[in-house]
């Protein structure tokens, strides 16, 4: 860590602040290589002790491992700044997606922990291999979720980064001294996830989620007198978004939706809600939960997480009113750097060093979950479901930790080598394609009306139609393509969110095609589990599997 | 020990019940999606405008009826243990009287 030392000579460094910050990387980091003593397993050479903590948390660890997955630095820098920049429909929709989250995944979360604790599930495209005999689709799942979180890896070094210009380090005229921060930070996340697995991030969640919730409380309850109080705040808000227009897709900006922006606000706040849990790393901290109904209490307690949001999407109002002017190092207004900005110009120096270290250490911990479940997807369902189907549990693993890394580290590269505005269209592109994975997952804990092969067919069309829906939203400034994830939805005309347009798409052609695959009798997969799985709780026995290939299960009746 | 379980239905429950709990958690979500019914500036509280502490408000609400639904699940579907080879549940003998 004293490799950072030597950055701290570039000028505009805020030497009290980046202290502070460091001392707190130090701290998680040695927690982070602690964690694998925690809770010790016998052996942590399985997915199920390295990738989901031996399925042991209780209600309290999974609401810090939840909060600390769901709500990314990513957010934390991003929702402030589409408030600050372009209004209410970018920035603050996230508060009701952050609400209508949890009834839905009250409704079918418990099913999918049931089945996966019988049948020693790890990954959704465990469960939908599981449940529709279909290779094919299970495949399709899982590179959904591998290349969709990818990017969102990728992001949370761009949260990382943001907080590190503002300290004033990063940048140095050559990669060495502007990447090496960066890089030493991830090299570190790097080994600490490889030694000690889920415990990793469950451990740092603590840390992390104290620190935010210290420092948004005093920032909600201190700011606001500093600038005149919320009335002068919204006042300042409602003027600049009254007056200014979205460069990029002509619209004006949006204090308070206007009728045209309802469909838009709604389907962006349903779709995203929608989605979120289709995520490996969101399963993965589900999966982890020692009992059925963690998951359910947890969906009553994680709200307090969505508070906190909307106080942060508040902070990027706070900053208009404050007339925060966020620069980059380069010379160039940068909105994403607005919360970073906010709290050095407000804040004591050393109170900012604590809130950028709430923030680095909020992007370390989903970073560390989203590579572990990436790379939990690669290997039960590319390694051993394709390459090496008698891959033994302590292989698995073994290759686990290995890509872990590979993800990682491609994330790096991702960040470095490539414009920025890559990762966020990706990641756009990511929540667009995700979403095409629920049929097969949420439906399939119901029922197996649907068809396998329509499921895959209806996935293959709402993945085509939403990528292209997203590349002809053009910025009306640039000309680029991925300017936005709204366009006019077909028959209703109005804006709407294009993930939740390409799900409907794929949920009729999956219907549709149901129906004339059972006309013409085409075969149905075998289905392994029973009812009686998506009602099983910690206690009722593993089913036992044979020891044979995963596509070689032996019909059950 | 068997690999290959009965199908076993479901256990038990209470339709009225589940029911229930349905509505409880679908209100939140139909409330939120009626994006017109509260995009509004006024009436403002403590400086915030009507759309801000509306969604706030409902972080509370979603979170009371969550909670409520997850009590009334527990009572609606009480877990019923599966024997060790995991083919039948434990109190089977006693669901032949008419509980099916």
């Amino acid at each position: 860590m004293s490799a950072i030392a030597p950055a701290a000579t570039n000028t505009g460094v805020n030497g009290v602040a980046l202290a502070v910050l460091i001392f707190f990387f130090v701290v998680v980091a040695a927690a982070g290589f602690w964690a694998a003593r925690w809770r010790r397993p016998e052996s942590m050479e399985s997915l199920e002790e390295w990738g989901l903590g031996g399925r042991s948390f209780g209600t309290w660890i999974t609401w810090f491992l939840l909060g600390g997955d769901l709500y990314t630095a990513y957010t934390f820098v991003a929702v402030p700044a589409a408030m600050f920049a372009f209004g209410a429909v970018n920035g603050f929709f996230a508060v009701p997606y952050t609400i209508v989250l949890y009834p839905i995944i009250f409704v079918f979360m418990s099913r999918l922990w049931s089945v996966s604790h019988r049948h020693g599930y790890v990954t959704p495209a465990d469960f939908v291999h599981g449940r529709s005999g279909s290779r094919g689709l299970s495949l399709a799942v899982a590179v959904t979720g591998f290349l969709a979180t990818m990017p969102y890896i990728a992001l949370q070094l761009v949260g990382i980064q943001a907080v590190l210009e503002v300290a004033g380090v990063g940048g140095g005229g050559n990669i060495i001294a502007k990447d090496a921060p960066i890089f030493i930070a991830f090299l570190v996340l790097a080994l600490y996830t490889y030694t000690s697995g889920l415990r990793a991030p469950a451990i740092i969640a603590f840390v992390k989620d104290i620190l935010i919730y210290l420092v948004i409380i005093v920032a909600v309850i201190y700011l606001p007198s500093k600038v005149g109080g919320w009335d002068h705040i919204f006042d300042a808000a409602k003027e600049k978004m009254t007056t200014t227009t979205n460069a990029a897709t002509g619209n004006k900006n949006v204090f308070i939706p206007g009728d045209k922006a309802y469909w838009a606000y709604g389907t962006l706040a349903l779709g995203s809600a929608l989605a979120l849990f289709m995520y490996p790393h969101s399963i993965t901290a589900s999966l982890s939960a020692k009992n059925r109904n963690t998951i359910r209490k947890n969906a009553s307690i994680l709200p307090a997480y969505s508070f906190l949001l909307g106080l942060l999407a508040l902070l990027g109002w706070v900053a208009i009113a404050a007339g925060t002017k966020p620069i980059g190092l380069d010379g160039k207004p940068n909105a994403q750097l607005v919360v970073p900005q906010l709290f050095e110009d407000m804040f004591p120096s050393w109170f900012a060093g604590i809130a950028f270290a709430a923030i680095a250490i909020g992007a370390l911990v989903p970073a560390a979950i989203m590579s572990i479940a990436a790379a939990n997807t690669f290997t039960r369902n590319i390694y051993k479901a394709w390459i090496k189907p008698d891959a033994t549990v302590q292989q698995e693993a073994k290759v686990s930790k290995v890509t872990s890394l590979v993800v990682k580290a491609f994330a790096l590269l991702f960040v470095l080598l490539l414009d920025k505005s890559n990762a966020i269209n990706f990641q756009l592109l990511g929540g667009i394609w995700i979403l095409q994975t629920f049929p097969s997952l949420v439906f399939y804990l119901y029922t197996r009306w649907f068809h396998r092969w329509a499921l895959l067919a209806g996935w293959a069309v709402g993945m085509v139609y939403g990528t292209l829906g997203a590349y002809n939203v053009t910025n009306k400034a640039t000309g680029a393509p991925f300017a936005g994830s709204v366009a006019s939805i077909p028959v209703i005309g109005q804006l709407g969110y294009i993930a939740l347009t390409a799900f409907a798409i794929n949920v009729i052609v999956a219907a549709v095609l149901t129906l004339v695959l059972r006309a013409v009798k085409a075969p149905e997969g075998v289905d392994e589990t029973i009812p009686a799985d998506y009602f099983a709780d910690a206690g009722d026995p593993r089913v036992q599997k044979l020891e044979t290939g995963p596509h070689e299960y032996t019909p059950s009746n | 020990m068997s690999t290959t379980p009965h199908r076993h239905q479901a256990p038990p429950a209470n339709k009225g019940l589940l029911a229930l709990a349905g509505v409880l958690l679908a209100i939140p979500v139909v409330a939120l999606m009626l994006v017109g019914t509260y995009a509004k500036d006024e009436p403002r509280v403590a400086g915030f405008p009507f759309f801000i502490w509306y969604q706030f408000l409902w972080v509370v609400i979603c979170s009371v009826f969550t909670y409520t639904a997850y009590r009334i699940v527990l009572k609606a579907r009480p877990h019923v243990p599966m024997n060790p080879e995991g083919d039948a549940y434990l109190d089977d003998e006693s669901r032949e009287d008419g509980l099916r």
